[in-house]
């Protein structure tokens, strides 16, 4: 198990190289310098040059480069913002708090409500609830986020006047941003869910236990839903690392800063080195909880741990 | 189970029918003996840096909390006012202004504000890739004493009062204990100052009670970032916010809200299209002209700025220094236009290639598309990323396009769009004329006003006349903010000052 978590955690460095110098081409490709950007088309060209010359943007593009990944490996340093001439990690934890609280409320108000009633979705199949749930899952699935957050804030905000419309000061500011981003995948997981178990319900083990005598409950919870929940979990871990990026719509109508607004801000300025940074962090942040999933399919299915023993080998 | 449902059910219905629902929370009563203010800006600030700095929500913050040596309102008609100089002179040839400073002034860190700290701010800005353009024709400062500062131009340049005006006199001992400080930390001598911010979300600034004009009678003022003008208008609706500069979008909302007062300020930005005279046909006037002609300006502000714009085809705005009803105006003309093609010998229907825009212009291409169909000219719309937009621009890489621009300050600074010296930055139209640039030249070294708005009225007769740019109108800006906030009338570019507000 130790020399399966290591391997994993040495591939995460090509991986984060090839990350970095993806993003890195596809910003500096892109046309516009930030000198233009800062300063406007009415400033003077010496002064734009000069601005690029400061933040070291007149360098060629593979000096920029291997400088910048240098700095990361023998310094720890992500650089300093073209805009705010502060430290990118500055930046990146004064708006990661809010980002890591979103998602773990909204990802946990989604796996409860999604799990469980898609659960109890498959095991009534074709009954009302089932329908209900259905229906309201697909329709909670198409609304768009930025307009439910709207809906919210018209409703609680405005006319109720119970929470406050913006901000990220308190937990009361959670609340609204976390029924916008919650809903959607609720209801993503919900539908997962179901269809899981309506396919584990009909294995032959499932027969077999309940012809054995075994309580419905048990039959559920203890030899249903351990198969069924590999999909799902697979669904929640790639899910959460997404929305430790940002869920960007929550963010902009709720004004809060978060990860998202971040990036998306910075992409627009061609603030290299912060885009930089943010997805570097998020992307470590991502092969890690990808490895903890890969980590907990081992405690779910024993087929898959004897797997990680023999070193990754399939001997199946 | 099947309650919780029921009252999900239940829940989503409300929400969509309360969206169409009016506010009916009453807010404007209950401000008697407040004392803060909340301002909502779309955008956080970068940097607080008093020079280094490129945003207008940069300069709002930093207005409150940076003085200038004098004040002067950018319409340009104004006498500059008194600040931390409480008297000027100028010399007889033009060459050296001499600024008496109060002796009362202090930074908020208690220490006094003496000559130096003004010949350092001046030669900071001098140094300054952001706001270096404010100090234009300065050559040297000098501080014969502790309350006299001396500024010494290269050239007799008019415009130099306007532009030291918006220049923040910052702290020279600050400076020199931490620079890093100096950008994030202000520390002026204006009526507020800076007490923190969390990146994202928020400033705070309280009212300095040694301010030499008399403590402000707003005592906190938060600025709450909130990019999305929707949020904005809801904060504004239910009392957490109090001010903010709105887009013509929010405007029906909050106008139907009896607790919301609504400011429209001119501005000198303009809408226009920009046609590079160094391809044809639009070397042609004729051609420039019709364009002119072409366009329904009036149908063009209600669709694209929801109304909220004077219609103008000048390019200098109607409140600045050198606007003249004397100066041609163009109105919607299509028959003058085809005339105006046939005789330039172009053969309607005629395909004008490609009308080249940045995405956030193109709903003034698809008006501008129409109504130039209707004479007879063809456009294909294309549609390119700003930053990839501005690169075709300034290379002179297109031949029409729309947009917006803002040459705020001086009247001078029309210059960047019609003098040859521009051309690769802000003169899109490429265009390049000798008596042109003299005229502009003449008109920075004219300190007399009257021969000063003589000569401007030379430059847009003549700009009019060329049919330069097809100039489309001047966007308003829109301030919503609580009807319980006393307000005087925002200034000229909305270059407002929360000293001026109470409650």
């Amino acid at each position: 198990m130790v020399k399966f978590v290591v391997k994993r955690l040495l591939y995460m460095i090509p991986v984060l190289l090839g990350v970095a110098f993806l993003v890195f081409a596809i910003l500096s490709l892109t046309p516009g310098d930030p000198g233009t950007i800062i300063l406007g088309i009415t400033a003077k060209p010496e002064d734009i040059a000069s601005l690029n010359a400061q933040l070291g943007y007149d360098r060629p593009f593979f000096i920029r480069f291997f400088n910048y990944i240098g700095d990361i490996i023998f310094h720890f340093d992500l650089g300093t913002s073209y805009q705010s001439r502060e430290p990118v990690i500055d930046s990146i934890l004064a708006r990661f708090p809010n980002t890591l609280k979103l998602t773990i409320f909204s990802m946990s108000v989604s796996s409860v409500i999604g799990i469980s009633l898609g659960i109890l979705s498959a095991v009534r199949q074709y009954s009302v609830l089932d329908h209900v749930c259905v229906i309201t899952a697909l329709i909670f699935a198409c609304i768009p986020g930025f307009w439910l957050g709207l809906m919210l804030l018209m409703l609680f905000s405005l006319k109720l006047g119970w929470l406050p419309p913006y901000g990220a000061g308190s937990l009361r500011h959670f609340i609204l941003p976390t029924i916008t981003v919650s809903m959607t995948s609720a209801a993503g997981l919900l539908r997962l869910t179901r269809s899981a178990m309506l396919e584990t319900i009909r294995q032959e083990y499932i027969r077999t236990a309940k012809a054995k005598g075994a309580s419905e409950k048990r039959i559920i919870v203890r030899h249903a839903l351990r198969n069924a929940m590999i999909p799902v979990i697979t669904t929640l871990g790639t899910s959460f690392g997404a929305s430790l990026g940002g869920a960007i719509i929550a963010e902009t109508v709720f004004a809060m800063p978060g990860m998202g607004t971040l990036i998306t801000t910075a992409i627009r300025q061609k603030d290299i080195p912060t885009v930089m940074g943010a997805t570097l962090f998020l992307a470590t942040l991502f092969s890690l909880i990808i490895l903890i999933v890969d980590l907990l399919y081992a405690f779910i299915d024993p087929r898959i741990k004897a797997k990680y023993r023999n070193g990754g080998k399939s001997h199946e | 189970m099947k309650k919780t449902l029921a009252v999900l059910l239940a829940l989503c219905m409300v929400i969509s029918m309360t969206a169409c629902g009016k506010s009916s929370t009453d807010v404007g009563s209950q401000n008697s003996g407040k004392t803060d203010l909340v301002i909502a800006v779309d955008a956080d600030v970068d940097t607080l840096h008093p020079a280094d700095f490129s945003t207008t929500v940069e300069m709002d913050v930093l207005n409150q909390v940076y003085d200038t040596l004098m004040y002067m309102n950018p319409d340009g008609a104004h006498e500059p006012e008194p600040r931390i100089a409480e008297s000027y002179e100028i010399s007889a040839d033009n060459m050296d202004y001499t600024f008496r400073l109060r002796k009362d002034v202090t930074f908020h860190d208690g220490t006094k504000l003496t000559a130096s700290d003004v010949k350092f701010s001046l030669e900071m800005y001098m140094n300054s890739e952001y706001q270096g353009s404010q100090v234009t024709g300065l050559k040297s400062v000098d501080t014969p004493d502790d309350y006299t500062v001396v500024c010494h131009l290269e050239n007799p340049y008019s415009p130099f009062m306007l532009g030291i005006c918006s220049v923040h006199i910052a702290s020279k001992a600050y400076y020199e204990k931490s620079a890093e400080e100096f950008a994030n930390t202000p520390v002026g001598s204006g009526p507020y100052k800076y007490v923190g911010r969390n990146k994202g979300s928020n400033i705070t600034l309280e009212a300095y009670d040694k301010y030499y004009r008399g403590e402000a009678s707003i005592k906190k003022v938060t600025f709450e970032v909130i990019p999305d003008q929707s949020t904005m208008a809801i904060a504004l609706q239910t009392g957490d916010v109090h001010f903010a500069n709105i887009q013509s979008s929010s405007m029906t909302q909050l106008q139907a809200d009896k607790n919301i007062t609504i400011a429209e300020v001119s501005t000198s930005g303009f809408a226009y299209v920009s046609m590079n005279t160094e391809k044809a046909p639009f070397d042609n006037v004729k051609v420039r002209q019709a364009i002119n002609y072409a366009i329904n300006r009036e149908n063009l502000v209600q669709v694209c700025f929801d109304g909220e714009a004077e219609v103008n085809s000048n390019i200098c705005s109607k409140s600045r220094f050198g606007y003249s009803d004397e100066q041609f105006q163009y109105t919607y003309d299509p028959e003058k236009a085809k005339s105006l093609l046939a005789e330039a010998g172009i053969a309607t229907p005629y395909d004008l290639g490609e009308l080249l825009v940045a995405e956030k212009y193109s709903n003034l291409a698809t008006v501008i598309q129409n109504d130039l169909k209707a004479v007879g000219l063809n456009v294909t719309i294309a549609v390119k990323e700003f930053n990839a937009y501005i690169g075709e621009l300034t290379s002179g890489n297109y031949s029409i396009t729309a947009l917006n621009m803002t040459l705020e300050g001086d009247t001078q600074m029309l210059e960047m769009a019609l003098t040859s010296d521009y051309i690769g930055t802000a003169n899109n139209a490429r265009y390049s004329d000798a008596q042109m640039d003299e005229l502009f030249r003449q008109a920075q070294a004219e300190t007399d006003t009257d021969k000063r708005a003589a000569i401007f009225n030379q430059i847009f007769t003549k700009a009019q006349d060329e049919a330069v740019y097809a100039i489309l109108g001047n966007p308003l800006n829109l301030y919503a903010y609580n009807s319980a906030l006393k307000c005087p009338e925002i200034p000229f570019e909305g270059l407002y000052s929360i000293y001026d507000f109470s409650w």
